[in-house]
């Protein structure tokens, strides 16, 4: 059931995307309604094997890689469902609807199975909170890159005098702007407090704010990619431009760190 | 019945001069349709825009048509001869696929504009407002409303209405591509000309919060501006603007550059801190290129311009096989409709008659039956009515499908013929 949820969810996600690629393809005419419906069904069936999950294993599908990995792709694609409600943003999903699917397909691959007995430590309440917060910040950065990549593309498309279905396609530079701006304020309030919470609980159960351990410092350096995003926006010529640069090249040093730490790790914990 | 007929003149066979003469306001539009109607009869719907001026006639005796084309002819002041080189007629079938083509634009100036579906909606509508004996009846009213909807569908279903198709408008499509929709923008024009008031015609629909106009002449400055709800400034104090305005549009007929990177640095010392769009349709140019160098600076001339146009119009071109195939669809199913209308009074004969038949039948025979009850009565009235229903429906279905497939007129004669139905007297229900 759970698998079967995820696979459906997967498909939905595929779908989504292809049909958003297929509206560029044809020449850049208005996302087609059902672009959106196959993401809405992926996030209602993923929502609903995540939520089977939590019933049959009497816990929250936030910890060990698959479960964690899930969700926040399950996070990614309600992120990208509220932008695309605001209608002009609808494309951006062609950018970010895979980063769902990849995230939902690995989990698939890794295996979506309850944490190890003995895995937590401290109050499980803290912890999830923590891990969800933490997962807004991220998904809220994978679709300031999604934005920030598509601004990229519409501005040279702008700046090249290029008028194809890349240039029809996209939304305005000022709506792509926009939402990479509120998804980095949204997902740095909700990693800044992720954080907070989570060196609060390590302060109270080990004593210590532990910032050498590999994921506290990953952590701390994907709120300072998101904050150095946001604080490039506004104010000059270039801002803007740059600001998109690094929410894209931010993403990517974040996705390749966790992935080069994950690989290095020798215990698994809960990183 | 008498079908659809359309007379008239379009872009395709008469020039400006000759069209807007025959062109009918509103008001002479309606009389146009009382009298062709007071003359020939059947129905009448003018149908008048700046592409063309055209009668829809339907179920008209002989001559409607030439009373229409005598309108037109003096309207033009031209005698019959002379107005008869710019005017067209189609018939019947071809009449209904000329006025679905006409609403979903496949026959406008600009394939694919958009005005023509509400020209036609108010062409109906005025034909249906008229005081007095209607000018129009189901045929026209039907076939205009099947019009509306094929236009809808052809506009939903392909690409033939997307995409700016005008300078103006294409300039409007680059700016909402940079600043999402334009309410509470400012816009600077400098020059007063032709295409100034276009392009701040098109901007000034948008809801742009503050409009600037700049000319050397400040009293055509002050004309444009009023046109447009905008303010008219110095022509010296333009470039003064700069740090509050997000488009400017230049269109002056100054044989040199009048915006180069030099005075655009003097404006803006640390160049645009916003996205600033530079609108140059002047020809000669009057915007240095090496602007477009600068950051947050997008500047396009009229051949960027002409190129969206181009592209956007070129995307229209090839949705027309698709909107084609819509509009044969759905010329077939209004003369499914139209045909099935001659085949009508035939069959309400038949089944008058036998109706008839089965009324008289069936009394004879309740009056030999007098044991029966009254259940056992009804019982058998009911069976006559089924029998009769059962046997009636196949010629029925049969009838409708010969006057759909252009067999209708042979195959009615047989059923009148059969059924004994004499024309005139084919029932009243």
């Amino acid at each position: 059931m759970i698998a079967a949820g995820h696979l459906a969810a997967l498909a939905a996600y595929i779908v989504s995307a292809l049909l958003l690629a297929r509206s560029l393809a044809e020449g850049g005419r208005a996302v087609p309604w059902t672009a959106s419906a196959a993401l809405a069904a992926g996030v209602l069936l993923h929502a609903g094997a995540l939520a089977w999950f939590s019933v049959r294993y009497g816990e929250l599908p936030l910890a060990g890689i698959g479960p964690s990995l899930s969700t926040l792709g399950l996070v990614i694609g309600l992120f990208v469902l509220g932008a695309a409600s605001l209608g002009e943003a609808r494309p951006l999903g062609l950018a970010v609807v895979p980063v769902a699917a990849v995230l939902t397909g690995l989990a698939l691959a890794l295996g979506i199975a309850p944490s190890e007995p003995g895995g937590f430590f401290g109050s499980r309440g803290w912890f999830y909170l923590h891990v969800l917060l933490a997962f807004g910040g991220y998904a809220g950065l994978a679709l300031a890159s999604g934005a920030g990549l598509l601004y990229l593309l519409q501005l040279r498309e702008l700046k090249d005098k290029r008028f194809g279905r890349v240039f029809r396609f996209l939304p305005s530079l000022d709506k792509l702007e926009d939402v990479g701006r509120r998804s980095l304020v949204v997902g740095l309030i909700s990693l800044t407090l992720g954080l907070v919470l989570a060196w609060a609980w390590t302060v109270h159960f080990q004593g210590s704010l532990q910032l050498r351990e590999p994921k506290v410092a990953w952590a701390v350096g994907t709120w300072v990619v998101m904050a150095a995003a946001l604080g490039l926006r506004g104010g000059g010529p270039r801002r803007e431009r740059w600001g998109a640069a690094l929410s894209v090249g931010g993403f990517v040093l974040v996705v390749v760190v966790y992935l080069v730490l994950r690989v290095g790790m020798i215990h698994g914990g809960f990183f | 019945m008498t079908g659809p007929l359309v007379v008239g003149v379009s872009h395709h066979t008469a020039p400006v001069e000759v069209r807007e003469r025959m062109a009918l306001s509103p008001t002479a539009a309606r009389k146009a349709m009382g009298e062709v109607v007071r003359a020939a009869g059947g129905e009448a719907i003018v149908l008048s825009t700046c592409n063309r001026t055209e009668f829809y006639l339907a179920g008209a005796a002989e001559g409607a048509p030439e009373h229409a084309e005598r309108i037109l002819a003096e309207r033009a002041g031209m005698d019959r001869g002379q107005a008869a080189c710019h005017l067209y007629r189609h018939h019947e079938r071809a009449a209904a696929e000329h006025l679905f083509r006409v609403t979903s634009s496949l026959d406008s100036m600009i394939v694919g504009e958009a005005q023509i579906q509400g020209q036609v909606k108010a062409a109906l509508r005025d034909a249906r407002d008229i005081e007095g004996p209607r000018v129009v009846g189901p045929v026209l009213i039907r076939m205009f409303e099947h019009a509306t909807t094929v236009g809808a569908r052809v506009r939903s279903e392909t690409t033939l209405g997307e995409g700016a198709a005008s300078v103006a408008s294409a300039a409007v499509q680059l700016a909402r591509k940079i600043f999402g929709p334009l309410a509470g923008r400012r816009a600077l024009v400098v020059g007063a000309g032709e295409m100034s008031k276009l392009a701040l015609s098109a901007f000034a629909a948008e809801g742009l919060r503050d409009i600037a106009v700049a000319n050397r002449s400040a009293q055509r400055a002050e004309d444009l501006a009023r046109r447009v709800g905008g303010r008219a400034i110095a022509y010296e104090a333009a470039w003064g603007q700069l740090a509050d305005t997000d488009i400017v549009v230049t269109a002056t007929g100054a044989p040199h550059r009048i915006l180069g990177p030099d005075e655009l640095r003097a404006a803006l010392p640390h160049g645009p801190r916003q996205p600033l769009l530079l609108l140059d349709i002047a020809l000669p140019r009057d915007v240095d290129e090496a602007v477009a160098e600068m950051d947050n600076v997008f500047l396009y001339d009229i051949d960027d311009l002409l190129q969206i146009v181009g592209d956007n119009i070129e995307r229209r071109r090839w949705a027309v096989p698709a909107a084609e195939r819509i509009i044969t669809e759905e010329t077939g199913r209004f003369w499914d409709w139209f045909s099935s209308l001659d085949v009508v009074p035939v069959l309400r004969g038949i089944r008058a008659r036998a109706e008839a038949v089965r009324e008289a039948e069936l009394q004879r025979a309740l009056a030999k039956l007098t044991h029966l009850t009254d259940e056992d009565r009804a019982a058998v009235e009911t069976l006559t009515r089924q029998l009769l229903a059962k046997l009636i429906h196949d010629p029925t279905v049969r009838l409708k499908q010969a006057a759909g497939n252009g067999r209708g007129a042979a195959v009615m004669e047989v059923a009148r013929y059969l059924f004994a139905v004499e024309e005139g007297v084919e029932g009243n229900g």
